[in-house]
């Protein structure tokens, strides 16, 4: 069933006007506070969407994103503080360099599945969070950790996005850039490949799928994602703190993408809204904060017993005339 | 098979004592000894965790990262108490009853609904509920130093001139105790053989007409009450803190997962090897600062030792 | 709820007994004091603290918020009333920066008073140095926030608190070697340890430290590794709770008579004597950065009539509450002295709390400044008590701490003018 790259479905269209809207109007009418909330939020919607397509596509389970996210954002300082370069080399080596890892943790993914898989990266994650709170995060010291007392050293956000407003503009189209990347692997070779995988393996290996290659390559692009997604991180606040990426967080980002609907690109869009700014809507209308954690479990239980296709799921059956046929179409991509 | 096994046991032991001797090359014995029994009590703790959770996990195929807030509710239930006055053990098995009530809650409220779903979005659907009782818990008792004593506390035994308390004694039983005992009730009793049958097969059991939600809520209620021992035994030995016991959790599934999930026995050495490796850390000058990875690389090495030379064809179960 | 004011009724309660037999009746004194509600157009003033797990660092910002609500009901500032506003980053520094970019950016506010927290600091140093606006906070525990050129805190954090406490066990207990346990934090645990070790140094003695992971469960491998160090002296550089956990610890092991005990503020809590039990009553010296309740001078009664005109009766009666309450005051008392035309103009007001100095209060031991500087300390004196059944006993009244770390801050003193 070989379909046009550039076909656009309608959820796609729908992606494409709501990235159009985050892109042209919130940043235009955010204040300060609003502006930093929605930059986190794309952040962990490229993320997000790492973890979305792994498990959607693939069935594969990863609890270490949010700790992935931290080395980006450790080799996303460490590079500011270190050189000199411009911000988009400092990034694109923050994910290249995430995207390694994401290949060391594909090696248990040869051997493993489920939740075996999954513990094995939760295990990662509970590492990486103990390697976050010894060293913490680079800000401008000497050595290796580049870590001092004092004031951090300034970070040098991109040359087109000086500002907060221009900044969550930036963040926004790299996070459309990301969901791009995803759909068109959707839509080609890789895309097949892991569909054969996902069905069975053995069926795959039949057919001629590189296993090997092609499960390696899917960690590999969640965690370039992730990799992006922290140095967009690092670069909004300009410093990082190992409170950010517990492991805990990681199951929380997981949770949030099945609860919010890892097929769908708004699902993903619904996990990084609930992820970080209905906490701050709750925070900012005053919620105490150890009640909010209530709300926050409260609302995920019920999600995951009331939406078995996620939020998105939901909002995709009432929208879809053509659900029946196009159900297994509709992608995590934009277009 | 047998000798497969033997190797793996001499592998281990092997492993261990490498470990141990590397880490404390040429300092004295007593401090060795400082260090090792430190260990096993921390040991003994994630190994308690870690089997409450293998129990429910066999008989019902959730993973409860819950466990470790019910704990710390029923542990804060116990400081309030005693600071009513109440008599000491009345507000002891406090800590039990509430940690119980709290797991039971979860186990035939919200399980039953998420019945159907993968065993990863079960697991991850009792986070959910742990940051309910942590939110709770914290909100009720607002943050202050506490801390509850047991009178075991106070006594001792003197071991190779090391002072242990009766706690860290009791725990280190308790953990092997409740292997001893788990192991003879699922080998001995009916309700054993239903929740065996229920690990092996849940869809086979239901047929042949094993009562699947009796069976799974006495399931829910062993790693109850382990849960409620467990939170009272750390808030002793550790501290009073509920995001702390919540998150005792994690390095609990290292435990777990030393024993895949199924072996008590190994998740009781599992446990304890842990605790000792991540104390003697303490000795290392370089690795002692990083000492609290220990669990999740020791887990991450036992998991890919186990899966070695398999190779995964077919999906379905793992 | 109910249990969470009976709590802090208790707490009160115990403060209140405490501080003896103050004029209840009389009224508190708060800014202009007139006793006419302030009515103009408000001054917007800032707050931020941490309260999430794992600790509540509200009590600063509540306090705050109890003086300033007596100020509005005595005259406010000129006659305009504080609008003050407080956000919690609940530890987590995304929240921390929002909060910043909320109350700094957003809003037209002209200082920040009573920041209680472990990582706003650290985040926001630069936004306010970038915004010119000064903040006047109380609960300070980082580098950050005595190293940077917008923070000035009433509080000391670890790093003196440690210094005193150590000089007090080197001076009269004989320490020659005190082992720090410390959080293994560079900004918090070993910046405040090694300042330790220096201070050991320079009296010829030595040190070292031993850190702990704040998540990880086990205490008690820092501790052993304090003990096997060689030291003659413990110091416990940790949260109350993990202070507490330490010595229950090393009660186990029946360590208390091989070392000496001591340790920085945090330790001084009135739940902490209870908490630890007999074994260590009479045994574990504690340096506390503000005068202790016994002292009881005039502005400590005072903060004790404002809390109960002013405050919700489950707000804590602590050492963060003096602090909080302390800055409020220097601040109102600062905004009172400059001309009317100016008090709503960020500029100006941090131009005048820079040229702070010289404001006193019996609740510190010296004088409060600010200076225009890259690091601010201007407290750096204290008690030294000790825990005794059901409270603590003053060992040392005032001192001044003496050590390597502090020689540029006397310096700035001394240029001052406020020495």
């Amino acid at each position: 069933m070989q379909r046009n790259l550039f076909h656009v479905t309608p959820s796609g269209w729908a992606g494409l006007a709501f990235a159009a809207f985050a892109f042209l109007v919130i940043p235009a009418v955010a204040g300060q506070l609003w502006l930093s909330v929605f930059t986190s939020a794309s952040c962990f919607a490229l993320a997000a969407a790492g973890v979305a397509f792994m498990y959607a596509r693939l069935g594969m389970v990863s609890l270490t994103q949010v700790g992935l996210m931290g080395v980006g954002g450790w080799v996303m300082l460490r590079l500011n503080h270190a050189f000199h370069l411009p911000f988009e080399i400092n990034l694109v080596i923050s994910g290249l360099v995430t995207m390694m890892c994401g290949w060391v943790l594909a090696l248990p993914a040869l051997r493993l599945r489920g939740l075996y898989l999954a513990l094995v990266t939760l295990m990662a994650a509970g590492g990486l969070e103990i390697i976050f709170a010894t060293f913490q995060f680079p800000n401008g010291g000497d050595g290796f950790w580049g870590v001092k007392t004092g004031s951090a050293a300034p970070f040098a956000r991109p040359w087109l996005a000086q500002t907060p407003e221009a900044y969550l503009r930036y963040t926004v189209l790299v996070v459309i850039l990301g969901f791009l990347l995803i759909e068109a692997h959707r839509r080609l070779a890789p895309g097949r490949a892991w569909a054969l995988i996902r069905r069975s393996e053995a069926a795959a290996m039949a057919a001629g799928v590189n296993i090997v290659l092609y499960k390696t390559w899917a960690f590999g692009i969640s965690g370039l994602l992730g990799g992006v997604a922290g140095g967009l991180l690092a670069g909004s606040l300009g410093l990082l703190d190992d409170a950010t990426f517990r492991a805990s967080e990681s199951v929380m980002l997981f949770a949030l993408a099945v609860v919010g609907g890892a097929r769908y690109w708004l699902g993903v869009v619904i996990a990084a809204t609930l992820f970080r700014v209905l906490p701050a809507l709750l925070n900012n209308w005053g919620v105490d904060a150890d009640i909010s954690y209530v709300i926050f479990g409260a609302g995920l239980l019920h999600a995951v017993i009331t939406a078995p296709n996620g939020i998105a799921g939901q909002i995709h059956d009432l929208f879809g005339k053509r659900r029946k046929a196009e159900a297994g179409e509709k992608g995590a991509g934009d277009d | 098979m047998d000798k497969s096994r033997l190797l793996n046991w001499l592998l281990y032991a092997a492993l261990m004592a490498l470990v141990i001797g590397l880490l404390g090359w040429g300092k004295p014995m007593k401090i060795l000894g400082l260090f090792f029994a430190s260990g096993l009590a921390v040991g003994s703790l994630y190994a308690l965790g870690g089997i409450g959770m293998v129990v429910l996990y066999r008989a019902s195929g959730v993973l409860n990262f819950s466990s470790g807030a019910a704990g710390a509710a029923g542990a804060m239930t116990t400081w309030q108490l005693a600071q009513w006055g109440v008599w000491p053990p009345l507000a002891w098995t406090a800590c039990v009853v509430v940690a119980l009530l709290a797991t039971l809650a979860y186990g035939m409220l919200i399980a039953p609904r998420l019945a159907w779903r993968e065993p990863v979005v079960k697991a991850v659907a009792t986070l959910g509920y742990a940051l309910i009782l942590l939110g709770l818990v914290s909100f009720i008792w607002i943050d202050d130093p506490r801390s509850i004593a047991l009178p075991t506390d106070k006594m001792a035994v003197n071991f190779l001139g090391m002072r242990i308390t009766i706690t860290r004694l009791i725990v280190f039983v308790a953990s092997i105790g409740v292997v001893v005992g788990i192991h003879q009730f699922l080998g001995r009793t009916r309700v054993g053989l239903h929740m065996r049958s229920l690990a092996n097969d849940r869809d086979l059991s239901a047929l042949i007409g094993v009562p699947v939600v009796a069976t799974e809520t006495i399931a829910w209620g062993i790693s109850g009450v382990l849960a409620g021992f467990t939170g009272l035994m750390f808030a002793d030995l550790i501290r009073l803190e509920p995001t702390v016991i919540t998150f005792m959790v994690i390095p609990s599934i290292a435990a777990a997962i030393c024993g895949r999930l199924e072996s008590l026995g190994l998740v009781l050495i599992g446990g304890l090897s842990i605790g000792v490796i991540e104390s003697m850390l303490t000795l290392s000058p370089t690795l002692k600062n990083v000492r609290p990875i220990a669990p999740f690389v020791i887990a991450a090495l036992v998991l890919l030792w186990y899966q070695r030379g398999t190779r995964l064809t077919f999906s379905g179960r793992d | 709820m109910k249990l969470k004011l009976a709590l802090a009724a208790f707490a009160a309660a115990c403060a209140f007994a405490l501080s003896g037999p103050a004029q209840a009746q009389d009224k508190p004194s708060c800014g202009a004091n007139t006793g006419q509600a302030a009515s103009g157009e408000p001054i917007i003033v800032g707050g931020i603290h941490g309260n999430a797990a794992p600790g509540d660092f509200s009590a600063a910002t509540d306090a705050a918020a109890a003086y300033f609500k007596c100020v509005n009901a005595n005259g406010g500032i000129h006659g305009r009333p504080v609008d003050y506003r407080v956000e919690n980053d609940q530890w987590n520094p995304e929240l921390a920066a929002q909060a910043a970019a909320k109350l700094v950016n957003d809003t037209d506010s002209v200082a920040l008073v009573g920041n209680g927290s472990f990582i706003e600091m650290a985040v926001n140093a630069a936004t306010y140095a970038k915004a010119d606006i000064m903040v006047m906070a109380a609960g300070c525990a980082i580098s950050e926030c005595f190293e940077t050129s917008n923070i000035v805190s009433t509080n000391q954090g670890p790093l003196p608190s440690n210094v005193g406490a150590a000089q007090y066990a080197q001076e009269e207990l004989g320490a020659k070697n005190i082992a720090c346990i410390g959080l293994n934090i560079p900004n918090n645990g070993i910046w405040s340890c090694q300042a330790v070790i220096d201070f050991m140094e320079s009296r010829g003695g030595t040190g070292s430290m031993a850190l702990l992971n704040p998540g990880a469960p086990d205490v008690n491998s820092a501790l052993l590794e304090a003990v096997s160090s060689g030291a003659d002296t413990i110091l416990i550089n940790q949260p109350a709770g993990l202070a507490l956990a330490i010595l229950k610890a090393a009660e186990e092991q029946d360590l208390r008579d091989q070392f000496n005990w001591i340790a920085p503020t945090p330790l001084y809590d009135l739940s902490v004597p209870d908490a630890v039990g007999e074994y260590w009553h009479g045994h574990v010296y504690v340096n506390a950065e503000l005068a202790p309740f016994q002292v009881n001078g005039p502005d400590a009664q005072n903060w004790i009539k404002v809390m109960d005109g002013f405050a919700n009766p489950e707000d804590p009666r602590d050492t963060f509450a003096q602090a909080g309450y302390l800055s409020a005051k220097f601040f109102t008392e600062t905004m009172l002295a400059m001309d009317p035309a100016d008090v709503g103009d960020r500029a100006k007001v941090s131009e005048a709390i820079r040229n702070i100095k010289g404001l006193k209060s019996d609740l510190m031991c010296g004088p409060y400044y600010v200076g225009n500087a890259d690091f601010h300390m201007p407290n750096h004196a204290g008690y030294m008590v000790k825990i005794v059944k059901g409270g603590y006993e003053i060992v040392r009244e005032c001192y001044q701490y003496d050590s390597p770390y502090f020689e540029k801050i006397i310096a700035l003193e001394k240029e001052m003018g406020v020495q």
